[in-house]
């Protein structure tokens, strides 16, 4: 799924297999990761390109609209 | 004893290496041999883990990198090659057959190539790069690295949670397919969608294996890639697939259920159990135009020196690893300031030894991959693997 509004990545850490893959067709700027080698989550992502969750081989990256997130925080 | 005066100074390093895998720990290994302080850092605790890689190495690449084949990281030998079709068509290429005075178990044969525990594998390596001199850090983050006006430059670290800062003439981004280290100079690392292949493997109890590297090619089984089967010693298997998320729509792990459910092999497979799980991103993608910047270089899958057709980088990780080791060596025992006009030689060198040939299988995987028909397609690559790996091929070496 194509998006360009901003979203917040979630990672299914149960099936996270630490693979690099969605970091390594990451557009971001340096440091948009986590210490497991995964693209980074609860920070948003304003290219909105979702090819880290197209390549995950095991479909454990998932997303929320930015705004939806703030809304449900707030 | 911890340091309470606030005086602590800087350590300093001709070179540091970020990420001790394959092409880093053999960067540090020859620049450390060849007489440089080197620091070689990795933010894992265990090398090699986790397992990202089918570990398959040619003997040829262990000889050409000076590693000498030690039971301590091989898990079995290879003597040859399955190419399979869709169908289970194939063709064999078994070195035991073709050149037997040569490649076999027997006295005065050798094994065309191994299948390596790269846990073992990577281990091995740092321990040949802290023999030789090299400063080994582990659980030592890289954060980023500044360019200072006197030539060298400065390289922050987080390290077991404390912030450390050296000095170093030049950094080495060997941090792999996820690299971060060449965006710090700007370097685009990243891979298209279309060009990094998703990789999922089971390492298996219950499959046969014949000392073959088995590999099936086909659209059905692993569109914009290929699926395996390889010995893992012990009576262990490989099976495992890459696949490129631009021609289909199913991830990998489903193609993985696909191809053992349903594929020619599903009887061999039946009673196969799992034992781990393993994954990756295989840069199927042309190197890196520039692999250097002012007081930086890449090696390895950072700079994307993976073989487009077979999706290897070990051999290649060793191959640049060694390059950019001695050329480093050399450049800073000449005194020459470590300019990106001047590392500009590491990228040359590179290009000369293996760099043109790669880019040549990256053109034939292109071609290959952008053919619009399937059949079409599925026949190019099934000719063009078994090509590949047979005694006349030009890229045997590659």
């Amino acid at each position: 799924m194509k998006t360009k509004q901003p979203v917040v990545f979630e990672i299914g850490w149960n099936a996270c297999i630490k693979c690099g893959a969605c970091v390594a067709v990451c557009p971001q700027e340096a440091g948009f990761t986590t210490p497991f080698d995964t693209i980074a989550v609860n920070t948003p992502c304003d290219i909105a390109c979702m090819f880290c969750e197209a390549v995950c081989p095991v479909s454990t990256i998932t997303h929320t609209l930015l705004n939806t997130a703030l809304s449900s925080k707030s | 004893m911890p340091d309470t005066t606030g005086t602590a100074k800087m350590e300093e390093y001709d070179i540091v290496v970020i990420g001790s895998g394959p092409a880093g720990a053999t960067t540090a290994w020859y620049a450390a041999k060849n007489g440089l302080r080197v620091l070689l850092t990795d933010k894992k605790q265990e090398l090699g883990a986790p397992v990202q890689c089918s570990g398959a190495v040619s003997h040829n690449a262990l000889e050409q990198a000076g590693v000498l084949p030690a039971a301590e990281f091989i898990h079995e030998a290879i003597y040859g090659f399955a190419i399979y079709n869709a169908t289970g068509e194939k063709k064999v290429i078994d070195y035991r057959n073709i050149k037997p005075d040569e490649y076999g178990s027997g006295e005065g044969c050798k094994p065309l190539g191994y299948v390596v525990d790269r846990r073992r594998f990577d281990r091995y390596l740092t321990t040949q790069a802290e023999r030789a001199g090299t400063t080994i850090w582990l659980k030592t983050e890289a954060m980023g690295y500044r360019v200072l006006d006197n030539g060298s430059c400065e390289v922050d670290f987080r390290k077991f949670n404390e912030a450390v800062t050296v000095n170093a003439k030049v950094v080495v981004g060997a941090d792999g397919v996820q690299s971060q280290v060449g965006k710090w100079a700007g370097i685009k690392t990243h891979i298209k969608l279309s060009e990094l292949a998703s990789c999922l493997q089971f390492v298996v109890d219950g499959v046969a294996t014949d000392g073959l590297l088995e590999i099936v090619t086909g659209h059905k089984w692993a569109p914009g890639g290929y699926a395996w089967v390889f010995p893992k010693g012990y009576g262990y298997a490989e099976i495992g697939l890459g696949i490129t998320k631009t021609m289909c729509t199913a991830n990998a792990q489903d193609y993985l259920d696909h191809f053992l459910k349903n594929s020619f092999f599903k009887e061999r497979f039946k009673n196969c159990r799992i034992i781990e799980i393993q994954g990756g991103g295989v840069p199927l993608a042309a190197p890196l135009k520039t692999q250097y910047a002012d007081n930086l270089i890449l090696v390895g899958d950072a700079a994307r020196h993976v073989n487009s057709i077979t999706g290897g980088g070990i051999h290649t990780a060793l191959g640049s690893g060694k390059i950019a080791g001695e050329f480093l060596a050399a450049l800073i025992k000449s005194g020459k300031p470590a300019t990106a006009e001047n590392l500009k030689g590491y990228h040359d060198n590179w290009l000369k030894a293996m760099g043109n040939n790669m880019w040549k299988l990256y053109n034939v995987k292109r071609k290959i991959f952008d053919t619009a028909d399937v059949v079409q397609r599925d026949e190019q690559l099934y000719a063009t693997m078994s090509n590949y790996f047979s005694p006349e091929s030009e890229y045997k070496k590659i």
